[in-house]
């Protein structure tokens, strides 16, 4: 097919790039192991104090910190580096050059560009969860696997429809680099289980910004936690996201003037 | 250190024109200062959950909650920029013009630091107030507590500073100074009083975290403003802290001298 054939190419260029800077690739390798291992050690620090944190034990704590990890890796290596591409090119005006392809806009403003060693945080999160998994002893059926990949692909549509959604901004405010920085904040609640949070945070990260669904669902998913909220919700949100944001882009877009005019 | 009266002039010349400066970036200084506010109240809301009704190692919700709030404005006012404000001076050969001009260009990078520090404080009082109007926290502060607490923030300002010069100045050597100051950053999360208070950490990692210099730059102050230190504590504390600046004084000016004897601006 086309489409993947496109994706393809932009995926081969990414390799060859990073394949150039090898001793880099190495460094940020060491760095992403580093991060994982202070986030750990973080938790340890606060399971030292108990061995209940709402309702999670360190295991499974230690499963939606993989989560995180994993979703991070993936919005690193596929998503923000196409859409900060999107927000520079808008300001300067030479996103002129997307719309001339023949190429829909919003296939070739988020797939372009693959920052590939990311994927060690994907990797990483996904050895987190495994130990986690294992100390648990869990017994995962085939269909509880099934029901987290649909969860886990919801969670990814839902971080992919922020950042979408935060990035059309851009047709309206030009100078919105800081905007995922917002996105981040966000997220960075997502290294801990929705239900710390106080009340109204929690209906915060739950219906407006739903972090909820991108780690402690999830998470609750494959550690066999009663689930927060029904599980095939999420999916359905990710879809609905996807949709909404979608929408916001081709509106955004048609108020695209370029540079000059 | 012995600093001309001209150079103070010059210094001040300077912090004035980076507060005019400053005022441009309005909304990205608001998304700083909310970035200050909101980090902590993940920890805040780990800690206070744990709690529950009674207490961690002798610490109630409400004096994680007056930890966590102070941790804000802390942060806020002791954050070394530097390895975004000076950083790229050096790699993009800005620092040239400052090199011509009768005092160090570290100052500029000190100018900068405070008026980033009093712009973004502006815009960070109001949400913080919020915070404390939503939190409650239970503030057991004395007037010396107070004192004792502004010297230990101005030290702790200073260290940081000092600490995020040095990483800066890396940038002479190599591309990669960000990924070593990231490694620091990681550090002061576990060991300067982020994730948890000092006090809660386990032995040997508490003493770890006494000895190195990460909780001089940020946990220290939030101690001795809410009196968890008795008098022992506090003399070793401000001790070590002097200390540590003193030994951060004297490596930024021996990197300083080392790194522009080699320095050569993009293109020469």
């Amino acid at each position: 097919m086309r489409i993947t054939r496109i994706v393809a190419a932009f995926l081969r260029a990414a390799v060859l790039k990073e394949t150039a800077y090898r001793a880099e690739l190495v460094g940020n390798l060491f760095r992403s192991l580093t991060g994982i291992v202070v986030a750990i050690g973080g938790l340890a620090v606060v399971f030292s104090h108990t061995s209940d944190l709402s309702g999670w034990k360190l295991e499974q704590a230690m499963v939606l910190m993989g989560v995180y990890y994993l979703v991070q890796g993936i919005v690193q290596t596929a998503l923000s580096p196409s859409l900060n591409e999107v927000v520079q090119e808008v300001r300067k005006g030479t996103f002129d050059y997307v719309l001339l392809k023949p190429v829909p806009s919003l296939l070739l403003s988020s797939t372009r560009r693959f920052v590939v060693w990311h994927v060690a945080d994907v990797i990483l999160g996904g050895t987190v969860i495994a130990v986690g998994l294992i100390r648990l002893e869990a017994q995962i059926t085939v269909p509880m696997a099934a029901v987290f990949v649909a969860v886990m692909i919801g969670a990814v549509a839902i971080v992919f429809s922020i950042w979408l959604a935060l990035t059309t901004l851009v047709f309206w405010f030009v100078r919105v680099e800081n905007i995922t920085m917002i996105f981040q904040l966000f997220f960075d609640t997502g290294r801990y289980p929705v239900e710390i949070y106080p009340f109204w945070l929690r209906q915060l990260l739950t219906f407006v910004f739903p972090v909820a669904f991108i780690t402690t669902v999830p998470a609750q998913t494959i550690t066999g936690r009663e689930p927060l909220v029904a599980i095939w919700l999420a999916p359905l949100v990710g879809a609905l996201a996807l949709l909404a944001a979608a929408r916001f882009w081709r509106i955004g877009l048609s108020r695209y003037t370029s540079a000059s005019s | 250190m012995i600093v001309r009266r001209t150079t103070l002039a010059g210094a001040l010349a300077l912090t004035r024109a980076e507060i005019a400066d400053m005022f441009q970036y309005r909304t990205q200084l608001f998304i700083y200062a909310l970035w200050s506010v909101i980090g902590p109240i993940v920890y805040l809301a780990v800690w206070g959950s744990i709690a529950g009704d009674g207490d961690v190692g002798g610490l109630r919700q409400s004096d994680f909650a007056a930890y966590y709030l102070t941790f804000m404005l802390v942060t806020q006012l002791t954050v070394a920029i530097e390895i975004y404000t000076f950083g790229p001076m050096i790699q993009q050969g800005e620092l040239s013009p400052h090199l011509l001009r009768p005092m160090n260009p570290v100052w500029v990078a000190a100018a900068r630091n405070i008026s980033y520090k009093s712009v973004s404080m502006l815009l960070m009082i109001p949400l913080w107030f919020g915070f404390v109007f939503i939190l409650r926290p239970e503030f057991s502060v004395t007037v010396g507590s107070v004192a004792l607490f502004v010297a230990a923030l101005m030290l702790a300002a200073l260290l940081s500073f000092l600490v995020g010069t040095t990483f800066a100045l890396l940038a002479f050597w190599t591309t990669r100074s960000y990924s070593f100051w990231e490694i620091w950053v990681w550090l002061t999360f576990l060991l300067g009083g982020q994730v948890a208070p000092v006090e809660l950490l386990p032995g040997f990692v508490q003493n770890l975290a006494t000895a190195l210099p990460m909780r001089y730059t940020l946990g220290f102050p939030i101690e001795v403003l809410l009196n968890r230190l008795d008098a022992g504590q506090l003399a070793l504390g401000f001790a070590l802290q002097i200390l540590w600046l003193a030994a951060a004084a004297l490596t930024v000016r021996a990197v300083w001298r080392a790194g522009i004897r080699q320095y050569s601006a993009v293109g020469a």
